[in-house]
């Protein structure tokens, strides 16, 4: 381990000080360590160091080394390579990783490394008695980078292949979504139906609509987001439920009257979604108008199978 | 090589920048910041002496001292910034800072320190692009995190979402977390006398009380379970493709899958938890068997339809 750890600093201090692409061949010739005997070593060894240094994000790029493209090499560009220093204060480094390890992405704490590299911090030591986990995806690096340097993404969802200008990404009980433009309009997407995604290679492919705003994008209420036109609804919850409805509406809604029941209007923008949310009450909610949302919930209750 | 050799290389180039930056950093200060015991700091320090340009001469070498515990580090100008953060990195850090935020549990330093990576990460950006909400009760969650801490033993007025029962119990919270979108609370629940899950949204109040236990010193996160009663009513059900997010909701056994229709069977202490369930689908699922479920669901039709006036 010790001799690989020399291997990739000298690479990486090769590659950062290069002036032009450097040739696998003199990387051979050049750092100790590369075995020089057998040329499928030398490319086994090779291919797995170039793999670890882009796993862990160094931008290792190849390039022609002539202008008639025969011959290629290796570089690394600094600029590139390099963190720009947020100048975060010891104390808010600490409070990230504090954070960072309360919060499960993909079943893992974030990597400490991450912390490292912002110059890392100091452990309380106390235990902290709270925790998140925000589910599992692997593809969520990825699609972090399409949002943040503006690159198209391709995937398939539901059986049919996508292409989209992802605007942004975001996390809504316990599912993270991706919302962004298709051919059909502003979409969005669940991460965990996503199959085969695709980042293209070029950046600032498109442009994100002024102050986009992933937040409003992604309701908080399922009614709230659909193509019903939004209409709103007048809902009683009796004493036995208001408080849980109350709970969900969150600040939308005034306090329970005097008899424990809750009157409350809601828009309603899908109405597949409330009708659903407003049975989950069984009959302790009633929807007091508009008739036709009134008649929308006998008609769904009469073909109860 | 594996996930040894990648964890000690970041760790290097991390520590490396930050000894160039600080024009020499002391031993304790390295070990504590970077999670280094002294060896493996010295261990580290070792390679990176032996690392430098081609050529390898002592002049192409990479300058570095330890002398009296302090680190000095130079002619290393090409490690004198860490690396990048990985989008993924950028991504756990973040989301991990924007979660803790969310729950309201959040110091003014990770507000700044979220704030300042945000704009270092995404740097043109007025629009706001990632975001966490984890629908929380900040007010509860705090109480029990601070019960937690402090080995408060709290009493809570509570509705299980499974049995449908509204019950007064004392508690001694262990971990508050969050999971698949929704807070729960693990702690010893001396009415049932043994460890507990309670979803927080479903405790209705939190009351102080005067006892007092004594807090778990490494409390790690639990995996949500829903543990069936011996006394459980079960019944099967038949989820069609728009209900199937049902599976993913509630601890439920899965019977078959044939990719659109899948067959459930739904465990609960009160069928009308069941029978709610089943009108909230409508025409998305269907009721196969499970007796006490289908005359439930007929009640419960009736006295919507009587609600109605229909």
């Amino acid at each position: 381990m010790k001799n690989v750890l020399e291997r990739l600093i000298n690479l990486l201090a090769m590659l950062l000080t290069a002036r032009r692409p450097v040739t696998a061949d003199e990387i051979r010739r050049t750092i100790p360590g590369y075995s020089p005997d057998s040329d499928e070593a030398f490319h086994r060894m090779f291919e797995r160091d170039k793999e670890l240094l882009r796993s862990i994000g160094i931008p290792l790029e190849t390039a022609y080394t002539d202008a008639f493209e025969v011959e290629h090499g290796y570089r690394i560009d600094p600029a590139r390579y390099t963190l720009t220093d947020p100048g975060l204060t010891d104390d808010e480094r600490a409070a990230l990783h504090l954070a960072a390890q309360m919060v499960r992405l993909g079943g893992e704490p974030a990597a400490p490394e991450a912390v490292h590299k912002l110059g890392g911090a100091r452990l309380t030591g106390a235990s902290e008695p709270m925790a998140a986990d925000l589910g599992d995806s692997s593809d969520l690096g990825d699609l972090f980078l399409a949002v943040s340097e503006r690159r198209t993404v391709r995937f398939g969802y539901r059986g049919r292949p996508r292409v989209v200008h992802p605007f942004g990404l975001g996390h809504r009980r316990g599912h993270w979504y991706l919302v962004g433009a298709t051919a059909d309009g502003e979409r969005m997407f669940r991460v965990d139906r996503m199959e085969r995604v695709e980042v293209d290679q070029r950046s600032g492919a498109f442009s994100r609509p002024t102050s986009f705003n992933i937040g409003s994008a992604l309701r908080d209420l399922p009614w709230e987001t659909g193509s019903d036109g939004t209409v709103d609804a007048e809902v009683r919850f009796g004493p036995e439920v208001a408080w849980w409805a109350a709970r969900q509406l969150g600040g939308r809604v005034k306090a329970p009257g005097d008899d424990g029941a809750l009157v409350a209007t809601i828009p309603v923008a899908n109405n597949e979604a409330f009708i659903g949310w407003v049975l989950s009450f069984g009959d302790g909610a009633e929807v007091l108008g508009p008739p036709a949302l009134r008649q929308a919930i006998v008609d769904r209750v009469r073909g109860t199978r | 090589m594996s996930g040894r050799t990648v964890s000690r290389l970041s760790r290097i180039l991390a520590m490396v920048p930050y000894v160039i930056a600080h024009g020499g950093a002391s031993v304790p200060d390295l070990c504590e910041r970077f999670g280094y015991t002294r060896k493996e700091l010295l261990d580290d320090l070792q390679i990176v002496f032996l690392c430098g340009l081609p050529g390898y001469g002592p002049g192409d070498l990479i300058d570095a001292d330890v002398y009296d515990d302090e680190v000095y580090i130079d002619t290393a100008d090409y490690f004198a910034a860490a690396p990048r953060l990985s989008p993924s990195e950028g991504l756990a850090l973040l989301a991990a800072g924007l979660a803790v935020i969310d729950s309201g549990q959040a110091g003014p330093e990770l507000a700044s320190a979220v704030e300042k990576l945000t704009r270092t990460l995404l740097p043109d950006e007025d629009s706001a692009i990632l975001d966490v909400d984890l629908a929380g009760e900040p007010e509860l969650v705090g109480q029990l995190r601070q019960a937690a801490v402090s080995g408060d033993v709290l009493q809570i007025t509570y509705t299980s979402m499974s049995r449908d029962q509204t019950t007064v119990r004392q508690i001694e919270p262990q971990i508050v977390f969050t999971s698949m979108g929704n807070w729960y609370v693990q702690a010893y629940c001396r009415l049932a006398g043994g460890l507990r899950q309670f979803r927080v949204d479903r405790i209705r109040s939190i009351e102080p009380t005067d006892g007092r236990f004594v807090p778990p010193t490494n409390a790690s996160l639990p995996e949500v379970r829903y543990t069936p009663l011996a006394d459980d009513i079960r019944c099967r059900i038949v989820l069609r493709a728009p209900a199937r997010w049902v599976s993913e909701y509630y601890a439920v056994d899965i019977v078959e899958d044939n990719g659109s229709d899948l067959v459930i069977d739904f465990a609960t202490s009160d069928p009308n938890v069941a029978a709610r369930l089943l009108l909230r689908l409508g025409p998305h699922a269907e009721l196969i068997s499970g007796p006490e479920v289908a005359e439930s669901l007929s009640s419960l039709r009736q006295r919507v339809l009587a609600l109605y006036g229909a």
